[in-house]
């Protein structure tokens, strides 16, 4: 029989996820053996022709990481949809926009402005942006147009199964991998290796009644080890996020960044997040109140640090003005 | 951007046994009112989930209040403590998606003050209608599309 | 839920015209198409009454017919007609919570003015409702049991029948009033309106039936501080102030209130008459017992180190009932002559009066006594009798106050106390310390006389360590000791030169003096201190016939140790006293004092002691001439004496260390007191140090545990100024005439030259009568037992204290009824400032058989009126006081019209705005009263003032009014005018609506549930109200809504359960991580986490639905039954997108 077709995609991220893949070590080698690896753009080359040829559904996997922020990036996640039998948003950009979803608080324009002007490495003094056609002595030249808005894979298009975490662990991958081959799948909108309770059910610290006097970001205060951060005043997203990651940053003695994205059943993390720790905090007078929280810098940032581009409100408001 | 015309969408969140109550009041005393605001009952402010504002605005709201019983007066002890330990976090994290402060408002009142009820809506209504629409999904350039239509099952 | 949302529902939606309430402004046909075009909507009606039982049918059929799965009702509020509906929508076979109201009259038609906009309103509320049905789920209603108990607060004529009916209904009932009598306003009125049968006459039955009743148990003088629980199980705290009478002893016959010395206004007469401090509430009070006021303790007894009943005495004295006075001080007080010389009165300076002009003169009231004795003392001096006598001996050592008062207490207690004195004269410092001038000897020897002849034995000049040991007094049969060797020895200033001849020790040389010893004294004598020692010894040296006498003090006269008027009198004799200067060493002339080589000083900082500390300033040296020094710095006691072998621990100040209240030292047994112990302190705190210690020596030798409390209780415990409560005495006792305390007569400048005769002189009785008339009575009870003393059944007992109960009741009624509004607030009325403007309620007083007047109406001056004006609406209708009208003022002032007409010849003008007489009997009450010939005014009354303008309106109070119905301003001469004042909210109805969380209409009053269907229901289920504290009402209508609360009640109760509301949260054990984060914010503590499941998990007896976990937990686990996120996310949905909606069909 033909070995199933297994294709890996990155859009915008950071490549860890690439790399997520290798952490299975050894293992690569029977994913060779076993499947025949259709799409790998970061090892190997393919190009999308190559890919446009595949009847529809003709691809047996597609681990899909990093979010939408181009229409080359769009293109690719409509296609290998129409390719794939079974697309997978793999890790946490894919799932929930991940880190650059935080560019949501910007727009194209803001985020060009910075990028190739403000930057003081710059030597841009015409102010030339990047042109979506250019013309150029070979001809007409296309580059993919940039969108305002970062989106998560299934904000683009259905997706079966999810891998979260920013990256994912090394078991998830081989486990999602095993899944198929075996052919067992799951319910559909499954995240795969992933737990239903929150964090704080795989963080070994103690935890007792919560009280906060005092917000710290994580590097302004050093840590009890056998402490809840929280109780300490430490801002730490372990109890609004999925679990399955074996509350790694934890046994660090570091806070949860929350890249497994919300826990199941939640509309919107942020909201969760930040009404748990306004909810706690220990004072019932207004004055107080507002000077605690000014220990809460970012709010976005703190609250949706992977989760803004899949939140209730995705993104900032776009300033009317500037868009004339 | 006052817009002519332009009549705001707003949601208000009462508890019921203050606000909601003092709401019913100015009605029974014919407090007049403007329309605008449709009103979401839940038994005590402390219910109110950050998630519901944010919902209002993504659903085209453009303004949203919150009314619960005065401190100390909270018919759950101090469940209304909790709305006001949360509510100037919403307010930073809204002006962080760009939505001004001026569209959300929290407000104690008993259920004697149906008059000050209606005043706060006037009141309201009128800052709101000032700042003009908010309607989030365009300005915000996101089509409120829901996620992954359609799959039921996977097959291989 | 996602699935229920996927099924297609067969929805109901119906539309209520309510008459023309909501179709008036809200197109109903509009909203009724609008709504069967919404997703799942099977059917859309209309209906003129929805409530009506046609309305509710039409639900059944279309349920049962059409199969409805889901009911939408948009009419009226949810607060109003939810229950009818789901009730309809149960009975159809329907769970009752897949139904959902729209509130499209209170907040929608009511509201807008815009046909138009109130329809699109209601539009969006109906697509919101039906939106968040799909998503209702089928709830059951939780029942809990009802504890059949019944609170009912206040013991007005509401609470009363409340109570006595739900009594009746054999439930138990317990009553708590806050006065110390039930009956409320009723019992202070004269007659009632309109039948004028007599208030107390239908009252007082029902009263004595609440104080008889087997099933009411009454709590007066008492108040709830604490409620919770929820209906059917609450938990309340009441505490029960302390009535200082044992109820059950008290026969209420009197006598206690005749003797009682201390007057003060009478609530219950309006102020109008006096009370004592020991008073029964009202002649047919229920309970009717008497109850001392105690509410402000006085000060004076409060601070003094042995609570000596200085305002019980002081009262006595003003009496003229000497002899208990010295009796009451004798108790106890072991030498009263000596404390009525030398006392630095602490009480004086605590004296409230002080606050006023100036204190009371205690001690020398207590000097007025204790000589008023010595004129008779064989038949004044009462020898205490020894109850019983005990065989154990107990060694005292030292004869100083602390070892005296010791020897006494315990010689009293009936054992055998034997004082060692060192010297051969008896009293320590009292006799070597204190100048003859101030003590006089022959005094001190009576005391110690008097303490020899109750049998204490006291051995002279045997000096412990010398002719004993502490050691082999045990074996010398002594069961206990008490050392109080005193601090006799002088401390040294640590200069040079000290050791020079005419360099002296201060209390060595007093010692001398008073023993009798020759000194000579130098021409001009320099004393070094500040203290009192430093004062005894100059004044002494002057008296020894010094030509100059200098006390040279580092600090200013403020910081002077010594007590202000030995200061004073220091001066008077002329004496110098050089402030802010310190010695730095003693010169000398061939081997002689020339004088004394000393520094400027000037203050600094506050040292440990709080005084500031004085500093040298550069370059100021000078010298004092004087051929004589006496350094009176300090004392510290001398431990030569101490038995190595004892091990007694002793503190960095050279002091013994004991226990501060048992006087216990490190060694079983022996105990200390005294300067021994404190350092060098005042006469006062060394009996405090003998007394205690007797109690603890008395505990020991009966093998009791030593322990502070009985100290404590007998009133030596350790003193400090929170003791005192506060009260602004300028403002409490602004009335009261000033008056500076007496001059104490004394010998002249001259008399005491050279003499050391006694300074002051006895006290002439006029005197002391007068100043002893000048206590503020503070108290208000001076504590002068008299009460106790003529008391047959011994009821009285002031050392009971107030406790707190915890009761278990299913429900409560409050009860706690209407305050009058306080025409002080109005000043044109003049009230207080015109003696005949009387207040309602006075007038009732005024009139009432009982009151000050025995029922006749007369003015100040005692005359009868000729003309009463009766103001109505005073306080009531007016935006500057209250808005609403008061109900009953009409009808009151119709009846006081009437009393006044039958008891005087007076005209009597009623000025009203309109007269409200509904009711059965009050119009024809109305009438009747104009055939009497009552004038009525129709016009406010907007002044009363004296300033007449002819002949007729002398010496009368004119009241200005407008006539509105002749058209002008008129001016009425009148003898007496009345205030019909309204009635408002109690003054406490704050803290009654937190403690049971209630709520309050405008007008301030409690809110029912609803102004007509729920009258007495509140919005907190199984609390009811009744009566004036839910709105003005006359005495009919309170009885009927007391009534009717118990019908509520009584009701519930033999229901037998509540249901409650499930709408309680759910914590999915299979979700919740344990964060624990939840735990902290239920305001019930109904989550509780489970160990081994390591879940938090919610308590449904104990959750009200309240929903603050739901919206607080970051992982969204918790859920609330009826209000689950996805419901009201739904709700909001439809709300804002109710068109897109309905097109999406």
């Amino acid at each position: 029989m033909t070995k199933p077709k297994l294709a890996l995609n990155w859009t915008a991220s950071c490549g860890g996820c690439e790399i997520a893949v290798l952490e299975i070590k050894e293992k690569i080698l029977d994913v060779a053996n076993i499947f025949d690896i259709v799409f790998w753009p970061c090892v190997m080359d393919f190009k999308y022709s190559d890919l446009e040829k595949f009847k529809s559904k003709e691809i047996d996997l597609c681990l899909f990481n990093g979010a939408i922020r181009t229409s080359e990036h769009e293109h690719l996640a409509k296609l290998l949809r129409e390719k794939s039998k079974v697309l997978v948003a793999y890790g946490a950009c894919a799932c929930e926009g991940g880190i650059p979803g935080l560019a949501n608080q910007f727009d194209k324009e803001s985020i060009f402005q910075r990028v190739y002007v403000e930057i003081p490495s710059n030597q841009n003094k015409d102010k030339k942006f990047p042109q979506e056609n250019n013309d150029m002595p070979e001809g007409k030249v296309q580059i993919p147009a940039f969108y305002d808005t970062v989106k998560s894979l299934k904000q683009i298009v259905p997706v079966e199964y999810f891998i979260p975490g920013c990256p994912p662990l090394e078991k998830t991958t081989w486990k999602a991998l095993e899944t198929v081959v075996k052919g067992e799948l799951p319910p559909v909108g499954s995240y795969l290796g992933a737990g239903d309770k929150t964090v704080c059910e795989e963080c070994p610290r103690k935890k007792e009644e919560k009280k906060i006097k005092r917000f710290y970001r994580s590097h302004l205060k050093l840590p009890e080890p056998e402490k809840c951060l929280l109780e300490q005043g430490i801002i730490c997203a372990g109890p609004a996020t999925r679990s399955g990651c074996e509350g790694a940053c934890l046994k660090a003695n570091l806070p949860c960044w929350g890249c497994y994205g919300p826990a199941q059943g939640v509309v919107d993390v942020g909201a969760k997040f930040m009404s748990a720790l306004a909810s706690v905090i220990d004072s019932d007078d207004e004055k107080e109140i507002n000077k605690i929280l000014e220990g809460i810098v970012d709010p976005i940032g703190t609250f949706y640090r992977f989760g803004l581009a899949g939140s209730i409100l995705r993104r900032r408001k776009i300033s009317q003005e500037k868009k004339g | 951007m006052n817009q002519k015309g332009f009549e705001p969408k707003i949601i208000g969140f009462l508890c019921t046994w203050c606000s909601y109550t003092g709401a019913d009041m100015a009605g029974t005393s014919r407090m007049k009112y403007p329309s605008n605001i449709v009103i979401v009952r839940v038994m005590c402010s402390g219910r109110i989930d950050p998630t519901f504002v944010l919902k209002a605005f993504q659903d085209g709201a453009d303004g949203v209040l919150i009314a619960g019983c005065h401190p100390g007066d909270c018919h759950y002890i101090n469940g209304n403590m909790k709305t006001m330990r949360r509510y100037p976090l919403m307010v930073k994290l809204l002006e962080g998606f760009g939505i001004e402060k001026e569209r959300i408002r929290l407000e104690w009142v008993s259920a004697a003050e149906g008059e000050k009820f209606s005043t706060v809506v006037k009141d309201f209504t009128a800052k709101v209608k000032k700042i003009g629409p908010l309607n989030w999904s365009v300005q915000a350039g996101v089509s409120k599309e829901a996620s992954s239509p359609g799959l039921k099952e996977a097959r291989l | 839920m996602s699935d229920l949302k996927n099924n297609t529902h067969k929805i109901g939606v119906y539309v209520c015209d309510c008459g023309s309430n909501i179709a008036g402004m809200v197109d109903v046909p509009e909203v009724v198409k609008f709504a069967s075009t919404l997703p799942n909507v099977a059917i859309a009606r209309e209906h003129k009454y929805m409530c009506s039982d046609p309305g509710q049918d039409t639900i059944k059929k279309d349920i049962k017919e059409l199969g409805l799965t889901r009911v939408v009702v948009s009419s009226c509020s949810p607060l109003m007609h939810e229950p009818t509906f789901r009730n309809a929508v149960q009975d159809a076979g329907l769970n009752q919570y897949l139904f959902q109201m729209a509130n499209i009259r209170e907040q929608c038609s009511w509201v807008t003015e815009d046909r138009i906009k109130a329809t699109e309103k209601a539009k969006k509320l109906v697509a919101a409702a039906v939106e968040r049905v799909i998503l209702h789920e089928p709830l059951k209603l939780k029942e809990v049991a009802v504890n059949p108990n019944v609170l009912v607060v206040g013991g007005g004529i509401a609470g009363i029948e409340a109570a006595l009916q739900i009594a009746n209904s054999g439930k138990k009932v317990y009553l708590v009033e806050k006065s110390p009598s039930i009956g409320g306003h009723m019992a202070q009125l004269d007659k009632t309106f309109p039948t004028l049968d007599c208030s107390a006459c239908i009252l007082t039955p029902k009263m004595v039936q609440v104080g008889r009743h087997p099933n009411i148990e009454l709590m007066s003088y008492s108040e709830v501080t604490d409620v919770s629980g929820f209906v059917g199980n609450f938990k309340v705290k009441v505490k029960k102030k302390s009535k200082f009478v044992e109820q059950e002893k008290c026969k209420a016959c009197g006598d206690c209130e005749k003797e009682c010395p201390v007057e003060r206004d009478d609530e219950y007469e309006m102020k109008m008459k006096k009370r004592k401090a020991i008073y029964r509430y009202f002649p047919q009070a229920v309970p009717n017992t008497f109850l001392i006021d105690k509410t402000e303790r006085p000060p004076c007894k409060i601070t003094c180190p042995i609570e000596q009943d200085a305002s019980g005495y002081t009262a006595l004295i003003a009496q003229k009932k000497y002899q208990q006075a010295i009796d009451l001080v004798r108790k106890k007080n072991p030498l009263p002559i000596v404390c009525s010389r030398v006392c630095y009165h602490p009480c004086e300076t605590a004296c409230r009066r002080g606050d006023l002009d100036e204190p009371i003169s205690i001690c020398h009231l207590k000097r007025f006594l204790v000589d008023w004795e010595m004129e008779k003392p064989e038949e004044r001096y009462k020898k205490p009798e020894i109850k019983n006598e005990r065989e154990e001996k107990v060694a005292i050592i030292g004869s100083g106050p602390a070892g005296l008062a010791c020897a006494y207490d315990l010689r009293l207690l009936g054992y055998q106390p034997t004082i060692f004195e060192e010297l051969d004269v008896v009293g320590g410092m009292l006799h070597t310390g204190i100048p003859e001038y101030r003590l006089p000897k022959k005094l001190l020897k009576k005391e110690i006389d008097r303490m020899k002849d109750l049998g204490i034995k006291i051995k002279t000049n045997t000096k412990i360590g010398k002719n004993f040991t502490l050691g082999n007094l045990k074996k010398q049969g002594f069961d206990a000791v008490f050392i109080a060797t005193g601090a006799h020895k002088g401390l040294k200033m640590k200069i040079p030169g000290e050791e020079l001849a005419g360099v002296f020790d201060g209390v060595e040389f007093l010692r001398e003096v008073s023993l009798g010893k020759k000194m000579e004294v130098g021409k001009r004598v320099a004393v070094i201190g500040g203290g009192n020692t430093a004062v005894d010894v100059a004044r002494t040296v002057w008296r020894l016939g010094a030509d100059e006498v200098n006390i040279v003090y580092r600090r200013t006269i403020k910081e002077m140790p010594a007590a202000a008027h030995e200061i004073e009198e220091t001066q008077k004799e002329g004496i110098k006293i050089t402030y802010l200067t310190a010695p730095l060493e003693i010169i000398q002339k061939n081997g002689k004092v020339s004088g004394i080589k000393c520094i400027k000083m000037k203050l600094g900082e506050p040292d440990s002691s709080g005084r500031r500390r004085p500093v040298p300033v550069e370059g100021s040296e000078h010298e004092i001439k004087s051929d004589m020094v006496i350094a009176a710095v300090s004392q510290a006691p001398d431990l030569s004496f101490m038995d190595p072998s004892l091990q007694l621990k002793v503190s960095k100040w050279e002091t013994l260390e004991t226990d501060p209240l048992t006087m216990v030292t490190n060694q079983e047994g022996v105990f200390a007191g005294g300067d021994l112990v404190t350092g060098p302190a005042t006469v006062v705190e060394a009996l405090a140090c003998g007394k205690r210690a007797a109690i603890s020596i008395d505990r020991y030798l009966n093998n009791l545990p030593l322990d502070s409390k009985p100290i404590i209780e007998a009133g030596l415990g350790r003193k400090s100024k929170d003791d005192i409560p506060k009260i602004d005495v300028k403002e409490k006792y602004k009335d009261k005439p000033r008056k500076p305390r007496m001059q104490i007569p004394g010998l002249s400048i001259k008399e005491r030259a050279g003499n050391f005769k006694e300074v002051e002189l006895s006290i002439p009785e006029k005197l002391a009568l007068e100043e002893a008339s000048r206590c503020l009575q503070c108290g208000p009870c001076v504590e002068c037992f008299e009460c106790v003393r003529v008391c047959e059944a011994k009821a009285v007992n002031h050392s009971l204290a107030d406790q707190t109960v915890e009761l278990d009741v299913g429900a409560v009624v409050i009860a706690t009824g209407f305050d009058t509004y306080d025409p002080v607030l109005a000043p044109q009325y003049g009230y207080k400032k015109y003696d005949n403007v009387l207040t309602s309620m006075e007038f009732e007083r005024l009139s009432h058989a009982g009151g000050v007047t025995g029922g006749r109406i007369l003015l100040k001056n005692g005359k009868e009126p000729e003309s009463v004006a009766i103001l109505h609406c005073i306080g009531s209708r007016d935006e500057n006081a209250n808005e609403y009208c008061s109900r009953v003022c009409c009808m009151y002032s119709l009846k006081f019209a009437h009393l006044v007409k039958e008891k005087t010849p007076a005209k009597v003008y009623e000025l009203y705005i309109d007269m409200r007489s509904f009711g059965k009997g009050y119009e024809e009450f109305y009438k009747r009263l104009m055939h009497e010939g009552v004038l009525f005014v129709r016009g406010k009354g907007a002044e009363i003032t004296d300033v007449v303008e002819n002949e007729e309106e002398k010496g009368k109070l004119i009241v200005k009014c407008e006539d509105t119905l002749l058209g002008f301003v008129r001016r009425i001469p009148v003898d007496m005018v009345i205030l019909s004042t309204g009635l408002q909210p109690q003054k406490d109805v704050a803290e009654v609506t937190r403690l049971f969380t209630i709520q309050r209409s405008r007008d301030g009053f409690f809110l029912e549930k609803h102004p007509k269907l729920a009258p007495v229901a509140t919005a907190t289920d199984g609390v009811f109200l009744a009566g004036a504290c839910q709105g003005p009402k006359d005495i009919p209508d309170s009885v009927a809504q007391g009534a009717g609360a118990a019908a509520n009640v009584i009701a519930m109760i033999d229901k037998g359960v509540v249901s409650i509301e499930p709408i309680v949260s759910y914590i999915d054990p299979e979700k919740c991580a344990g964060c624990k984060l939840c735990l902290t914010l239920c305001p019930y503590n109904a989550i509780e986490f489970n160990q081994e499941k390591k879940v938090s998990q919610v308590q449904e007896a104990l959750c009200k639905g309240c929903g603050t976990c739901v919206a607080s937990c970051p992982s969204g686990v918790p859920i609330q039954y009826g209000f689950r996120d996805e419901q009201i996310l739904a709700e909001i949905e439809g709300a804002l997108e109710s068109e897109t909606l309905a097109v999406n069909k």
